[in-house]
């Protein structure tokens, strides 16, 4: 009980004691801070991935795809544990708007909607018929034509407001893209003559929003069996590029389904081993959408380990100071550890009473820190806002970034390590310090020329 | 009694050990604010750089679907400006090229003009196999097929980098040289089996050409994606019934020249050549190399604020630093100034020692942490690669950063105001102890009891 009293009549009578409490309250203000931010990018960041891709990926790496899926398809449907599967043929083309004559690059999706919808959040990307996705390629001023769902990035019409939002139309615009894509046979040469080009001409009908830069910059949307008869896919074996997978209970799968797809899969291969095309099997991957998106993914994490790194450093300042803030209390003190230990205290309990110190630093500055936080946290979006009504001055400019609000959800898991690290850091700057105090001897300090 | 003062604050400064403290303090902050300054200033300048480095520093561009001919008099007119260095003519598309079975890419075509290109952008020396070669000899012939289309792809068009080291594997990039491949792409054309004749129609074309160099110029964004081809030939292929035509002039200015003098001069002389040439020379846009990234630069820059602000703010933490251990300093020399003014220092020489030590302190630290930083952007790269092999981890990709090499640069611009702001920090860190030295009665300090 005296430890207790002792340590925070310390930290109560003694004024410095507070400059080490506004050093912690500051580190824990500016990790949080950006910590959070930092989560909140990456979780949306990883969450719209995943929406993206779906829970698990059956995909070859080469753009010639692989064959027999239906049948592989139809065995993934007698799991228990899968919910839907949705096939996906990919290409490389070339677009061409007519209004405008404008060119450029893409990639081409060739999907069932209602299918991909069912796996991904493919429905919930879409502007015009989020409602029904089945109807995604139906453009509404023709139904009859063949639509063609784009990234929302991938035709610059400058929609794009200064808040990251976008402007649409009530309907679609009635625009002609005219997609061009290398066909390519088994062998992955060009299918029939070097001068054959797939041609097709695609009517936009609604936009996709995924939230992810290089898909809404990017892909073009087309019926599956459109895009395998452009890419060649279609003959002599149906081929498509990837497999999309969601597992039944959503979003909590768990690696051992993904295992089990995968061993479905190499069991499949064997039996397929000896078909017509069963070479192509080799370039095929089956992997949980975290590895699909690795490439993806890291860098950010990188970023994320990197600032974590720098923030380190803050707390090595943090030790210093309540380093000297302990030395000096214990300096100051030397008559009252003298006293103590004459009366029998152990060295521990004269170490636990600035250890005890140090705690009652770090937990008063990391309350300061984290409500003070908290609460710019909680108003950081309206002081953006605030902030570009009046002076023009965003925290990212909204028509270079694809970031919504600044992410402001506090994790309590982030909070915890913050809490744990700075009680760690008073603890290591209070350790040299305490050890220093344990080991003074009363005779010493209680002599008279040392009072 | 001066030299007094500053002989004990070198002693202090030698004998208390917690001195060393504040002095690690400052030089830690001062060498990350400057690694973090120079680090984003260097890439910034690479972005700005690099744009006006391979694209010239001003570029003239025709309206969509719009060509130049006759090129050769505009770039002949402009060369005859003072302030115009040299100019080149470039034929600009979209395509998809098929560069092996399976593998293929969506590209940025360029018809362009060699030698004259070179001397305008480093193309020379990006080229892998024609770099050694003098200029004049640099060109499209693939040998032994001269009536063949070379082409210069970029490296990253032809190959992935390594997802571990970010390297290319060179030996399959070299193997591909002389290989043949398929390019297309597209041009609008009067359709002569479509009664209305006036209505364009849009057709793809196949341009079979063979590599006969990669370009790497340790820019990404070139490097994934440009294809070139002599600009006669690309010409010939989207517009057969016309002679060749640009749709781009990249333009080189002279060291020193004024930029915004210049795009007035480029604006005059397209005006003179093109105003009975083209009824669309008032759409044509003449934009500097700068001004392209303009958004993003400054996108960049803000950042950049913001990472020193909340760095600036870490080092806050220093005045509280410096506070904590000068305090301690005055708190266990309480005697030795009780004699200082027992012998006649005023209080005043007593601050001035104390904020001298302060100034000191923040002297030696803002030279170390510049020493730091310095060490630390100078071997940025060696760092990056160390930790590479070390961890596994590859902290720099030329696909997320633009270029291969980290941006190594120190920027000595930011380096004085940085200096200046941790000595200040230091001296006001220890403007309070000051106070407190000079409050010190020598009475209650010296007697016995």
């Amino acid at each position: 009980m005296i430890k207790w009293l002792l340590a925070w009549r310390y930290f109560f009578k003694r004024p410095i004691s507070i400059l080490a409490v506004v050093a912690v309250a500051l580190c824990v203000f500016i990790v949080l801070v950006v910590m959070t931010v930092m989560n909140g990018l990456l979780r949306d960041f990883k969450q719209k991935n995943h929406d993206y891709a779906g829970d698990c990926i059956i995909a070859s790496d080469s753009l010639v795809g692989f064959g027999y899926y239906e049948d592989f398809m139809d065995i993934l449907r007698e799991q228990p544990y899968i919910e839907a599967v949705s096939p996906m043929a990919k290409g490389v083309g070339l677009i061409h708007l007519k209004q405008y004559k404008w060119d450029n690059g893409i990639e081409i999706h060739g999907i069932d909607p209602l299918l991909h919808s069912q796996v991904t959040n493919f429905a919930n990307t879409l502007h015009y018929q989020k409602q029904t996705p089945g109807n995604a390629f139906s453009p509404q001023y023709a139904p009859q034509l063949d639509g063609c769902v784009t990234g929302i990035d991938v035709i610059p019409l400058g929609r794009r407001n200064s808040d990251g939002t976008y402007s649409f139309h009530d309907k679609p615009m009635q625009m002609e893209l005219v997609i061009s894509v290398f066909p390519l046979n088994m062998k992955g040469g060009l299918l029939r003559s070097l001068d054959l080009v797939s041609t097709k001409s695609f009517f936009y009908s609604d936009d996709s929003h995924s939230g992810l830069v290089r898909v809404d910059g990017a892909v073009a949307y087309i019926p599956l069996e459109q895009a395998q008869i452009l890419c060649g896919m279609d003959s002599p074996i149906k081929r498509i590029s990837s497999l999309h997978i969601k597992f039944t209970d959503g979003t909590s799968f768990s690696y051992s389904k993904v295992a089990k797809v995968k061993f479905l899969w190499d069991e499949f291969v064997v039996q397929n081993a000896d078909k017509p095309g069963s070479e192509l099997f080799a370039n095929v991957r089956v992997q949980s959408w975290q590895e699909n998106r690795r490439s993806i993914i890291a860098p950010m994490e990188k970023e994320q380990i990197m600032m974590t790194m720098l923030f380190l450093m803050l707390g090595v300042i943090t030790v210093f100071i309540v380093f000297v803030v302990l030395y000096m209390t214990i300096s100051h003190k030397s008559k009252d550890i003298g006293i103590l230990k004459s009366m029998g205290a152990p060295m521990s309990s004269i170490l636990g009473i600035f250890l005890l110190f140090a705690i009652f630093i770090a937990l008063i500055g990391s309350l300061i820190g984290s409500v003070s936080g908290w609460i710019f946290l909680y108003k950081v979006n309206d002081l953006e806002d605030w902030l570009y009504a009046h002076h023009g001055w965003q925290l990212w400019d909204r028509t270079v970034y694809a970031i919504g609000d600044i992410p402001n959800q506090v994790e309590p898991e982030v909070l915890a390590i913050i809490v744990g690290s700075a009680v760690f850091a008073c603890m290591i700057g209070a350790l040299i310090p305490g050890l220093q105090a344990a080991r003074k001897k009363p005779v010493q300090s209680l002599q008279v020329n040392q009072l | 009694m001066k030299q007094i003062s500053v002989l004990l604050c070198f002693r202090y400064l030698q004998h208390r050990r917690i001195v060393l403290l504040s002095m690690a303090a400052v030089a830690l902050s001062c060498a990350l604010l400057i690694a973090t300054d120079s680090l984003f200033t260097g890439f910034i300048n690479a972005v700005e750089s690099s744009v006006s480095r391979h694209l010239g520093d001003i570029i003239l561009e025709a309206p969509s679907g719009r060509t130049i001919t006759e090129y050769d008099t505009l770039i002949d007119s402009l060369c005859d400006a003072d302030s115009i260095e040299s100019a080149t003519a470039v034929l600009s598309s979209q395509g998809l090229l098929l560069s092996a079975p399976g593998k293929v890419k969506t590209a940025r075509i360029w018809g362009i003009e060699l030698p004259r290109r070179l001397a305008v952008t480093p193309l020379h020396e990006a080229l892998l196999f024609q770099k050694d070669k003098p200029a004049e000899q640099v060109g499209f012939v693939v040998p032994d097929s001269p009536d063949a289309i070379g082409g210069i792809v970029g490296i990253g068009v032809l190959a992935q980098p390594d997802e571990a080291t970010d390297a290319y594997d060179m030996d399959a990039v070299k193997a591909m040289v002389g290989q043949r491949m398929a390019l297309t792409t597209g041009s609008m054309v009067q359709d002569c089996t479509n009664t209305d004749s006036s209505q364009p129609r849009f057709s793809r074309k196949v341009i079979k050409l063979n590599l006969v160099d990669v370009a790497k110029t340790g820019v990404y964004e070139f490097d994934q994606s440009f294809v070139m081809l002599p600009i006669e030939e690309l010409s010939k292929t989207l517009y057969p019934e016309k002679e060749t035509v640009a749709n781009l002039i990249h333009i080189r200015l002279t060291a020193g020249a004024d930029e915004e003098k210049a795009m007035a001069v480029v604006r005059g002389v397209w005006r003179s050549f093109a105003e009975d040439r083209f009824d669309w020379y008032g759409f044509v846009s003449v934009t500097s190399a700068k001004q392209l990234n303009a958004q993003l630069i400054a996108e960049y820059r803000k950042q950049m604020n913001v990472l020193l602000f909340i760095f600036g703010l870490v080092s806050v933490g220093i005045i509280l630093l410096v506070f904590c251990i000068f305090y301690l300093i005055v708190m266990t020399r309480r005697k030795d100034i009780g004699v200082l003014k027992s012998c006649g220092v005023s209080s005043g020489s007593v601050a001035g020692l104390f904020v001298l030590f302060g100034t000191v302190v923040g002297v030696v630290g803002a030279l170390a942490g510049v020493g730091l930083g310095w060490l630390i952007i100078d071997n940025i790269n060696a760092i990056e690669q160390a930790i590479a092999s070390v961890f596994g981890i590859k902290l720099w990709k030329a696909s997320t950063y633009m270029f291969t090499q980290i941006p190594n640069t120190m920027h000595w611009g930011s380096v004085l105001w940085i200096t200046g702001a941790g000595i200040i920090a230091a001296a006001v860190g220890s403007l309070i102890p000051a106070v407190a030295a000079a409050r010190v009665k020598p009475v209650e300090t010296l007697q016995y009891e």
